[in-house]
């Protein structure tokens, strides 16, 4: 027995969910952090190579090495997590405080459209910040060889494939730190409870760096893959996938399916 | 109730628990299609968790929920599609305003866009469509909740508590628009209250819970003469106690309420006739004679109360 009404495939579903969604990001601190966030570890750096840099770069020497390599290190071990941490427990929040889930999962969609909409913006945000970040590193470096021609910026430069295979190694990498925070924010349907633990992973994975197992501890994972940066000569980055990041994605798999199952077998009491 | 109307919604023997604390019992809920069926029952007596469960957001312990004939657990995603909801407090986004927050919906639904302004002009809320929905009042929030509702044009409509927080204005506006989606659209609606004079005024249907149970379901003319059996006939007189000993056989039901007072359960017109005869027969003074409806609040008071017990 099949009710003869129409029924929206799931990729419909999907797209119908991801377009609400959206709308809803309007003017929210989960949007403002994706597009500003990236912003804070190059302000910082640009600040440190406007004023002391003098004291960082050897006369003649490629300073983009030092401030590339200087730059990812900022943003990768606190800032990279925190911005995961709070992502997730934003966009998941919007739903909580307008205790939208009763009227979300009321609605002629499938949980699974429901759970790969938010997980789908999640991917977007984190990847629009992160490539933000990137425009903006480099574009700083551009104008510090403007404002303090003395370091030597306009007159040396830096590949960008290294660049962009470190920015696909920071995204993966972060991968694993989501997937965990993207279902502790479903399975706690509050803002404190996964911002808790997302602060207990990233004060743990730095106090742990030097544990030879840290590269299986997703928090960690943006910070161990910073060792695939090599600045001899030039800056170079290897294609292949560092074993942080193999475990990054696993815990990102793991967790989705926790997740998901947690959604899916969720009664909306509330 | 009628047999032959097909039902739009039917639960079978739907029993559910929180935990190992039991909330629905055998709840069997039939509503016609056409319909207004008052949910009625006391807060906390399972309303909302059955309404919860008519959309899918539990899952029942045991029994079923047939939406349009159809297996509600076998084809949620489809037959909500026929289906618009307001459950409880509407789930509004604070930062949005209130076009968005409808628009939000008329998305994720896949409904036409000119839908948008149609609900937001059924409610009246196309004035303030541009303002947050923080700043709304509780009347107006009630309201976007149900734009949201209608968006979809759905035939069967599901409104828990929808007065909840409105003034005696938006209430009466609230009953007009419902019978209005009835009559001119053709909507059903089961709309859930714990009060029934604001059932009484729209609904066609009632259906009363207490503890969980269905302790009465039947059209709003079942539950009038439920009500009229539970008619009480006031005599006043002089000395009640004489009255009843002169007249055992006919005052055999009567209690005594005060010095002159008799209160007797009413049972015809010819029986008040002969009561009202044989007392000025015995010669006793008739000072008074009145029957004593009670109000549809007592009999929904004596229906839970009798559950309760």
């Amino acid at each position: 027995m099949n009710p003869a009404y129409p029924l929206p495939g799931p990729l419909t579903q999907l797209r119908h969910t991801l377009a609400a969604d959206t709308l809803k990001l309007k003017r929210t601190a989960a949007l403002w952090l994706a597009l500003g966030g990236g912003a804070l570890p190059v302000l910082l750096n640009f600040l440190i190579f406007y004023f002391k840099g003098r004291y960082l770069v050897k006369a003649g020497d490629n300073p983009w090495l030092q401030y590339v390599g200087m730059s990812w290190q900022t943003a990768s071990v606190l800032l990279l997590p925190m911005f995961v941490v709070l992502l997730t427990g934003l966009v998941v929040n919007l739903e909580n405080r307008a205790s939208g889930w009763k009227h979300l999962l009321a609605q002629p969609v499938g949980r699974g459209a429901v759970f790969g909409s938010k997980l789908l913006l999640l991917l977007a945000l984190n990847a629009v910040a992160q490539v933000l970040y990137v425009g903006l590193l480099l574009a700083a470096g551009h104008l510090l060889g403007a404002v303090r021609p003395g370091l030597g910026f306009q007159s040396h430069s830096i590949e960008l494939l290294p660049v962009l295979r470190m920015l696909g190694h920071s995204y993966l990498a972060s991968l694993g730190i989501l997937g965990v925070q993207y279902a502790a924010a479903l399975i706690f349907r509050s803002f404190v409870g996964p911002l808790a633990l997302g602060i207990g992973g990233i004060v743990s994975a730095l106090t742990l760096l030097r544990w030879e197992y840290i590269h299986l501890v997703p928090y960690a994972a943006p910070t161990v893959v910073l060792r695939l940066m090599k600045f001899d000569p030039g800056l170079t980055v290897p294609a292949a996938l560092a074993p942080a990041e193999w475990h990054s994605l696993l815990w990102f798999g793991v967790s989705l399916v926790a997740g998901y199952v947690v959604l899916l077998r969720r009664n909306v009491s509330q | 109730m009628n047999p032959t109307a097909p039902l739009l919604l039917e639960t079978r023997n739907l029993h559910f628990r929180f935990g190992s604390r039991p909330i629905l019992h055998e709840v069997s809920l039939q509503v016609e299609a056409g319909s207004i069926y008052g949910f009625l029952g006391p807060n906390g007596a399972g309303k909302s968790t059955t309404m919860r469960l008519l959309l899918g957001l539990l899952r029942p312990a045991s029994g079923s929920v047939h939406l349009f004939g159809h297996d509600l657990g076998r084809h949620r995603v489809a037959l909500l599609n026929r289906v618009g909801a307001l459950i409880e407090n509407p789930s509004l986004y604070d930062h949005l305003t209130g076009r968005e927050n409808v628009e939000a919906t008329r998305r994720l639904r896949g409904v036409p866009a000119h839908r948008t302004a149609e609900v937001l002009a059924l409610v009246g809320l196309t004035d303030n469509a541009h303002r947050p929905a923080r700043e709304y009042s509780l009347g107006m929030r009630q309201r976007l909740g149900l734009a949201i509702a209608l968006l979809s044009d759905p035939d069967l409509l599901l409104l828990d508590e929808p007065t909840n927080g409105l003034d005696p204005n938006g209430i009466m506006e609230m009953r007009e628009l419902l019978q209005r989606l009835r009559q001119e659209h053709g909507k059903t609606i089961l709309v859930s209250s714990h009060l029934i004079h604001e059932i009484e005024k729209v609904a066609t249907h009632v259906g009363v819970i207490q503890q969980g149970r269905l302790v009465f379901q039947g059209s709003l003319p079942d539950l009038q003469r439920l009500q009229t059996g539970r008619g009480r006939l006031v005599l006043e007189t002089q000395d009640a106690d004489t009255c009843r000993n002169l007249l055992p056989g006919l005052l055999a039901g009567a209690t005594v309420a005060g010095p002159g007072t008799l209160r007797l359960p009413w049972l015809s017109q010819e029986h008040t006739a002969e009561v009202a005869a044989a007392l000025v027969a015995a010669g006793q003074p008739l000072y008074g004679l009145r029957l004593e409806q009670p109000s549809l609040e007592d009999t929904f008071l004596h229906l839970t109360e009798e559950a309760a017990r």
